[in-house]
């Protein structure tokens, strides 16, 4: 409980008993949605699919919008909020390691816990293949200073590192978003009439 | 695509709209800008006189916090009763900023004279801290009136000035200690005994409380 926690608003029992319900929520809705079935993730990669897409950018465009409305309405100090450095090096060769193993799998780590918990058996391997991925970037942690270091930012987010107002960034974002949902919906719709009908039902199109 | 995507998008689109016309987070979080700053800095009210601090401090006033800019060495010397020492380098300190960055307490600034008790001010207001103000001639000021008052003679002493002269008088026992010699009686050409204001008795009660 993010700002609660921190605050000594919650003991740490309630904080605990919080991020349960939070977590079983989440869980819920992840399986009602549909994503703990692998074909839905994937489709985003293939084109069949564009719910993952349209979920994900939705969220970060309604939390940008708000918090930065809430910000500019003094209800939310955004300042003292944090985000870490960007090296972006790194973060290319990470986010391809990790998209490459959404292809293969077919789960993000969250989806596959909610996954394994319906009894799929592929979800559970994932999870030992996450937990292999894990350890062995801890075990050779140092073997990876020099690619951690590289390609440093600073501090910076995207409109400052642009160059524009915050505001416009924000609103050509949103813009880029609706596009991009446009454009791949009509992809995904080009993808129907070669689909049999229990596989839309399957993906629940 | 279908209707509630539509509605959701429209309003996405709506709210990054009106995200163009606000400004950006860290302007308009802490700083101000130049014509208000101008403004305030102008007006009396950010100022404290020192017979206004004397008589808070005197009756434990709790909605006051007064900070002692000067070095750590001064400080120790001597320091108006109850202040915090932050030497004027840390005052954007994380831990000072409580201090500074609140609209709870009224928060009294003061150095040796007023100066750097102002550039603090200046400096504070201009990130938009509320609640700040300088003692108006800062410790020597202090001590010129408070401490070691004058006693107004010739054109200079009228009922005002003679009631402010008693009030600091059992201001100065108040903060020094010291019990006053019996003075003599008031000069002859003083227009009236000064009738007991409020302030005065206010004054002579605290005093007997501060040092007994």
């Amino acid at each position: 409980m993010g700002p609660l926690y921190p605050q000594e608003l919650l003991s740490g029992e309630y904080n605990l008993l919080f991020a349960f319900l939070i977590g079983i929520g989440f869980g819920f809705a992840l399986e009602a949605s549909g994503f703990t079935n692998t074909r839905k993730l994937a489709g985003v990669f293939y084109g069949y699919d564009a719910t993952v897409i349209k979920v994900f950018f939705t969220a970060a465009i309604t939390a940008l919008i708000g918090l930065f409305i809430l910000h500019y309405m003094g209800w939310i100090d955004i300042t003292a909020t944090f985000f870490p450095r960007t090296f972006w090096i790194p973060t290319l060769v990470g986010g391809a390691i990790m998209g490459l193993g959404f292809i293969i799998g077919g789960f993000c780590p969250g989806t596959s816990l909610t996954a394994a918990v319906t009894g799929k058996i592929d979800a559970m391997v994932f999870i030992v293949g996450v937990m292999i991925g894990i350890f062995t970037f801890i075990f050779s942690f140092k073997a990876w200073a020099g690619l951690r270091a590289a390609g440093n930012l600073g501090r910076v987010n995207l409109p400052q590192w642009l160059g524009i107002k915050e505001g416009l960034f924000i609103f050509l974002f949103t813009i880029i978003a609706i596009v991009t949902f446009f454009f791949f919906q009509k992809w995904q719709n080009s993808w129907k009439p070669k689909m049999e009908q229990k596989d839309l039902d399957d993906l629940g199109l | 695509m279908k209707k509630i995507e539509l509605i959701i998008f429209g309003l996405l689109l709506l709210g990054g709209f009106i995200a163009i016309f606000l400004p950006d987070t860290k302007a308009f979080k802490h700083v101000i800008d130049a014509d208000t700053l101008l403004y305030e800095v102008s007006k009396e009210g950010r100022y404290i006189s020192t017979d206004e601090l004397a008589q808070a401090i005197m009756e434990n006033d709790p909605s006051y916090i007064v900070v002692d800019l000067r070095s750590p060495e001064e400080y120790q010397k001597y320091s108006i009763n109850g202040a915090l020492n932050i030497p004027y380098e840390n005052i954007f300190d994380e831990e000072n900023l409580v201090y500074f960055d609140q609209d709870v307490y009224t928060t009294v600034l003061f150095s040796n004279g007023s100066s750097l008790a102002d550039q603090a001010w200046l400096q504070l207001r201009s990130y938009d801290y509320q609640g700040n103000k300088v003692l108006k001639g800062g410790m020597n000021k202090w001590y010129q009136t408070i401490i070691n008052p004058k006693e107004p003679t010739g054109n200079a002493l009228t009922d005002k000035t003679y009631n402010t002269y008693l009030f600091r008088k059992g201001a100065s026992q108040f903060f020094t200690g010291i019990q006053p010699v019996p003075s003599a009686v008031p000069d002859n050409n003083k227009t009236s005994k000064p009738s007991v204001t409020p302030v005065v008795r206010r004054k002579k009660k605290e005093v007997s409380g501060g040092c007994g």
